[in-house]
């Protein structure tokens, strides 16, 4: 359940990233910035859903408290870094350098991705059992 | 298992697996100096010198490349990364040169003993690597990428059985009745458990994530192991039972390989990451050879024909050999920069200044037209030398570009300057 719901935003935010690149691609540089501000946004948004809501619960229900999570913690803040180094590249119009981090930043982000969806999701989801349904609701909240 | 599967070792070493990739182009210019100056002797089925170019082709440069990419993928797709990544790294490298380089001789020189050497060397590096990662593969929390890496490792295990089996039988030159069944068997988990298993099930991952492309279906990623483990199986077991028919498993597999090319192919095409990148071409390339070897070994099935099935053979090396240097061509720039910027070096470059995108497209078309000259060389044997000189152009620059990966890697390391926090 936690899977699927955040497999998708991981999807979701993919396909925000792909279009901004797209865009700056195509020398539409208005279209682009937007596009990578609501990437930004989503990407920011998931990361906070998982540090406040997901893996404290996880952590609590597991007493797990330097592992896994922690790890994902760390590698968001390496993540975060990236997101502000390419808005501002794109602040500055230095689009050759936006490009030139967005490439290790795809690769990081989608390793960071792969590790969630086979690893931690579905631990999260086997000690969460039926209250992922809750959960699912709690970080839907999140958004609103 | 799962802390460890997330631990600060989020890549390993540079060394661990740089040492793997830059002994693939090494191998890659000793296959082009045998294509240049022996190309009749290797287009001639079985000839010694024609068993050394396979063998230089699928352990000096696949199953390397194959090897030290897993050293970096397996903390990611495989949940737990490599324990003492340096010194495991190079005993499986040292023992897997040192063989294959052994292996190579023994055919080329016709040094018997040399054959035993091949079988304590490989066969060490091959068991040594299977206990190592097999273990790494069996935690609580399992998916479909595991099993079939799982599925991968013990195949390229029973491969190396069976190829110790042979080198016995070429070092004592006693060759049993079983032989011609041994050597099916031996090729064909080398060739569809170990190399079609862990490149289809990478590309489930890899493809759908990197490129941003439709995901591959459900079914496909839970049932293709299952079928290509029943397949193998049965048609080794038609082997050396001799039952008829056994060409029927040859078309299921080659089935499931034709739905996987197509599906790849068609999942790249309609991808929404539409940025210009050298590794989606090798991706597309590889496809395009998958294709034509499959083609080629259906045509030596209807008709009996050799020639066509070593054509097969090669053209199934290069579709592996495409994908593998697609992958470096990230991985490499990567990991030069992951380590750096996770130093804080100040000076850690972006991806397209370690490798330049421009470098990595002179490397696919030098690559393309090393695969055109080879695939047509059986129609005009001289085109092999021409294939050859390609080849030596391509694992040239591929060398030049590691290297200068790795040694820009070690010079800010050395000489660069670190991030400072105050307070």
């Amino acid at each position: 359940m936690i899977l699927e719901f955040m497999r998708d935003d991981h999807r979701a935010c993919d396909a925000l990233y792909t279009d901004a690149e797209n865009a700056l691609a195509n020398k539409n540089i208005d279209e682009a910035k937007r596009l990578y501000n609501e990437f930004y946004r989503a990407t920011n948004h998931h990361f906070n859903m998982e540090e406040r809501a997901l893996f404290t619960t996880f952590e609590k229900r597991t007493g797990m408290m330097g592992g896994p999570t922690q790890m994902m913690r760390y590698e968001h803040q390496q993540l975060r870094a990236q997101l502000e180094s390419m808005l501002k590249a794109l602040e500055t119009d230095q689009y050759d350098d936006f490009f030139g981090i967005g490439e290790s930043f795809m690769i990081m982000l989608q390793q960071h991705n792969m590790k969630e969806e086979q690893m931690l999701y579905p631990m999260i989801d086997q000690t969460l059992g039926t209250d992922g349904e809750l959960m699912v609701q709690t970080l839907k909240e999140m958004a609103q | 298992m799962f802390r460890r599967g997330l631990s600060l070792e989020q890549a390993p070493p540079i060394k661990a697996v740089l040492r793997f990739f830059i002994t693939l182009p090494v191998f890659g210019l000793i296959l082009s100096c045998l294509m240049i100056f022996f190309p009749a002797e290797i287009l001639t089925p079985s000839h010694p010198f024609s068993l050394s170019a396979i063998h230089l082709l699928f352990l000096g440069m696949v199953s390397m490349g194959m090897i030290g990419a897993l050293f970096q993928m397996q903390s990611v797709l495989g949940g737990a990364p490599i324990p003492q990544p340096l010194g495991n790294s190079l005993i499986i490298h040292t023992l897997f040169t040192l063989g294959t380089l052994a292996l190579v001789s023994a055919f080329m020189f016709g040094i018997r003993e040399l054959f035993v050497v091949t079988s304590v060397f490989l066969g060490s590096a091959i068991v040594y690597f299977a206990q190592i990662l097999l273990p790494l593969l069996f935690g609580k929390i399992t998916h479909d990428t595991l099993k079939g890496m799982r599925v991968a490792i013990f195949s390229l295990f029973i491969t190396a059985i069976l190829g110790i089996i042979m080198a016995s039988s070429y070092a004592s030159q006693s060759f049993s009745d079983h032989h011609a069944m041994i050597r099916t068997s031996h090729y064909s988990m080398a060739l569809i458990g170990w190399i079609s298993m862990l490149i289809m099930y990478v590309a489930f991952q890899v493809v759908e994530m990197f490129y941003v492309t439709i995901p591959y279906s459900d079914w496909c990623k839970h049932n293709i192991k299952k079928i290509l483990v029943i397949a193998l199986s049965l048609k080794i077991i038609w082997l050396f039972t001799a039952l008829p028919f056994e060409w029927f498993f040859d078309m299921i597999i080659v089935s499931l390989l034709v739905g996987f090319m197509v599906t790849t192919t068609k999942r790249l095409y309609t991808r929404k990451r539409r940025v210009s990148d050298a590794s989606v071409w090798f991706w597309f390339a590889g496809m395009g050879l998958l294709g034509i070897s499959l083609g080629t070994y259906c045509g030596s099935l209807i008709f009996g024909y050799a020639p066509l099935e070593s054509m097969s053979l090669m053209t199934f090396g290069l579709f592996a050999l495409s994908v593998i240097l697609g992958m470096m061509g990230k991985i490499i720039p990567f990991l030069v920069w992951f380590h750096l910027n996770a130093s804080g070096f100040m000076e850690t470059p972006v991806m397209s200044n370690i490798i330049p995108q421009k470098r990595l497209k002179i490397t696919f078309w030098l690559f393309v037209s090393t695969a055109f000259f080879t695939l047509i060389s059986p129609l005009y044997p001289t085109l092999l030398s021409l294939a050859g000189a390609s080849g030596m152009v391509t694992f040239g620059i591929l060398f030049f570009n590691i290297l200068t990966a790795f040694k820009l890697y070690y010079h800010i390391s050395k000489n660069g300057t670190k991030f400072r926090f105050n307070g």
